[in-house]
């Protein structure tokens, strides 16, 4: 054997024993992080990455990488890719639509950690985890309420799970504090990135005669749509979703709904590192900081519809005859201070068939939120199979 | 009901803008004799580019020149394969349609959901706006639509009244006469396919900067299918195309409306393509003579051959 061979091969085996030393000291903790749409949309995958580069920060342990725009069909492969060729201690899946593939990658890894988002269904090594924007939901609908002119509302939806009709029952139930005339209309979609379809949804909405859109789509569309109107003379009211759209639509965005992932993150991923995590539901909301009222970083509230919001009067049974702006802010203060302080699905709650689902003084159950699917009473139409 | 009924066929003549494009640009390439399935994916490269450039540069219009660019550029090599090479162009045509949807995936990928925060003002033509009904629907839209329309009667009076004009025709249905008069098929024939291929990535700007103002991969959705599907609806016609396209247009947008009917949103969604089908079905059913495609479509054209 040459001479440079042997050396060669003394050198490589020193170098292998030597990095194998240096991992055996610093074990750093992986996760992996599945999202449904690409990290640059200006929604929800958006959101969760900031969540993970937050985490990542904070965590000198952690470690983390991502795959974006994976198919909802696509998941399983991609777990698998995760665990096995990334290495991954611990999964995020980002999408309801991930739930059947991560219960199942839990059966085949029992010795990994799964998160799933927004789901319902959990096992020994598979947890769920969700921050909730209803309470914001509500907030802006008591602004539609108290704006509106038409007294129809509109609402752009993604698709028709328990999520979804949640906020649309929440938004409805603030508008109907605020204004019990008006109607709430809903447009769907089929597509949590799909911005010509919330646009023409939008429009549709405008031209039945809705002035007030909240929607759940991962784009600036129908805030785009509201500020267009509005600069042609038709003032339309618009609530951001998720991310801060108010620079898309400085005439027409009113408020809107933030979401902020770090915190929630850097919990569980924290809670799993000091072997504390156990499968229970991760369930955070305007308590914890995860939901955050605004359609902008800065202002809970644009500054240019405060005084139509300060001289919109509502009875309340609570405050007595205070303004909608009062309102938000008090029941904003409340919702900080946890659900039992005050909720927005506090009986008495009917769907719009007349059939009466939350009793009067009641407050609906975590469980009855994570599954609702009825339309509460001024919401029109039905919610489509 | 006043409101909705000019609100929808408003939003019909943006939703049928991009379908008149690359209809138009499929008509004055299939009337040369070449068939271009390619459509699509020149369609998702013109979006790909116009998103970039002017995502880059803040100029749309710079976007929209770079877009024609390289959806020329790209078309060059449905005409290489199938004029030069004499390859089948069904087989080239659908090529070029899976590699514009790769490579504008592949470039876009940086691009994917951000939102772009230009706009593309809508222009009111003064007087035509103020018309009740039609002053909303048809003077007060987007640089495109107007753009869309001009170009569907210039390439109506370019193939119909001009003497090139006439020269593609005849390309199209007899080249080898054609030649006899003094005129080079091939280079009418490679004209054609490029002109066809700018249009196309004209829809897909349009589709980028102003329709959606965003990019994601597949954003194009079948829509430089239906255009092939609406190329022989019109009847190799570009005058019979803007109505067709709108009326396609419409069909994008009504399905919103049609909602609180309780129909189910899924099925409305397939409303356009579910459409495609039948009146590529209708046509069948006509005599073909009367269809008025061209002779030659899709056959090539072997010089000196008898």
């Amino acid at each position: 054997m040459k001479k440079w061979m042997v050396l060669i091969l003394i050198c490589s085996v020193f170098f292998i024993g030597f990095s194998q030393t240096c991992f055996a000291t610093e074990k750093k903790l992986k996760a992996g992080f599945i999202y449904v749409g690409p990290v640059g949309d200006y929604g929800w995958s958006h959101a969760h990455d900031l969540g993970r580069k937050y985490a990542e920060k904070k965590l000198p342990w952690l470690e983390t990488v991502y795959v974006e725009s994976v198919a909802e069909a696509d998941s399983a492969r991609i777990i698998d890719r995760l665990i096995q060729q990334q290495k991954c201690d611990v999964v995020f899946t980002t999408s309801f639509g991930y739930m059947e593939d991560t219960i199942a990658a839990g059966t085949r890894y029992p010795d990994k950690i799964f998160m799933h988002c927004s789901g319902f269904k959990r096992s020994d090594n598979v947890g769920t985890y969700f921050g909730d924007l209803y309470q914001m939901y509500y907030l802006n609908g008591i602004m539609a309420g108290a704006l509106t002119k038409t007294n129809k509302i509109g609402y752009v939806a993604a698709f028709p799970i328990p999520e979804l009709i949640r906020h649309i029952d929440a938004y409805a139930l603030g508008i109907k504090a605020a204004n019990p005339k008006a109607r709430l209309n809903v447009k769907w979609t089929y597509a949590w990135y799909g911005p010509d379809k919330a646009k023409e949804a939008a429009e549709a909405l405008i031209s039945e005669g809705c002035d007030a859109l909240a929607f759940t789509e991962d784009t600036p569309s129908v805030v785009e749509v509201g500020q267009s109107h509005t600069e042609k003379g038709q003032q339309i009211y618009t609530f951001s979703h998720y991310s801060p759209m108010q620079p898309y639509g400085v005439d027409s965005v009113v408020s809107g709904q933030l979401m902020n992932w770090g915190g929630m993150y850097v919990q569980i991923l924290k809670d799993i590192h000091n072997k504390t995590w156990t499968n229970k539901d991760v369930w955070w909301l305007a308590k914890e900081k995860a939901a955050i009222l605004g359609g902008s970083k800065t202002e809970i509230i644009n500054p240019k519809f405060i005084k139509p919001l300060k001289a919109a009067m509502i009875d309340t049974k609570e405050f007595g005859k205070i303004s909608a702006y009062e309102l938000v802010i008090k029941r904003y203060g409340q919702m900080k201070k946890g659900v039992d302080v005050f909720d927005p699905f506090t009986g008495p709650i009917s769907d719009n068939q007349g059939n009466l689902k939350i009793k009067p003084g009641e407050k609906a159950s975590k469980a009855d939120l994570l599954g609702i699917m009825y339309y509460v009473d001024n919401v029109k139409g039905s919610i489509p199979e | 009901m006043e409101d909705i009924i000019i609100s929808t066929l408003q939003r019909a003549m943006v939703a049928g803008t991009p379908l008149l494009l690359a209809t138009t640009g499929e008509i004055i390439c299939e009337r040369s004799g070449i068939l271009n399935l390619g459509v699509e994916g020149v369609m998702a490269i013109g979006a790909v580019i116009a998103f970039i450039v002017t995502m880059i540069t803040g100029h749309p219009w710079l976007g929209v020149v770079a877009a024609m660019a390289a959806g020329m550029a790209i078309s060059v090599i449905h005409a290489f394969a199938s004029i030069t090479l004499k390859a089948n162009q069904v087989v080239s045509g659908l090529a070029l349609t899976m590699l514009g949807l790769g490579l504008s995936g592949l470039i876009g990928k940086p691009y994917v959901g951000k939102p772009l925060l230009i706009k593309m003002e809508d222009l009111n033509l003064p007087w035509l706006s103020d018309i009740p009904w039609l002053g909303k629907i048809l003077f007060s839209q987007g640089p495109f639509f107007y753009l869309a329309i001009a170009l569907a009667l210039a390439s109506w009076f370019f193939l119909e009244k001009t003497r090139l004009g006439i020269q593609v025709r005849s390309t199209g249905e007899n080249p080898k006469a054609t030649e006899t008069q003094g005129i080079n098929v091939t280079m009418v024939r490679y004209l054609s396919v490029i002109i066809g291929g700018g249009f196309s990535a004209l829809a897909g700007a349009h589709l980028s900067i102003s329709y959606s103002k965003s990019w994601i991969e597949g954003m194009t959705a079948g829509r430089g299918w239906i255009a092939i599907a609406l190329t022989i609806f019109a009847l190799w016609n570009p005058g019979r195309a803007i109505w067709a396209a709108f009326l396609f247009g419409g069909i994008f947008v009504v399905q919103y409306l049609l909602q609180p009917l309780g129909i189910s949103p899924n099925f409305l969604a397939m409303l356009p393509y579910i459409a495609t089908l039948f009146i590529l079905l209708l046509i069948s059913f006509k005599d073909p003579k009367k269809l008025n495609a061209p002779a030659m479509l899709g056959e090539p054209y072997n010089r000196g051959e008898r």
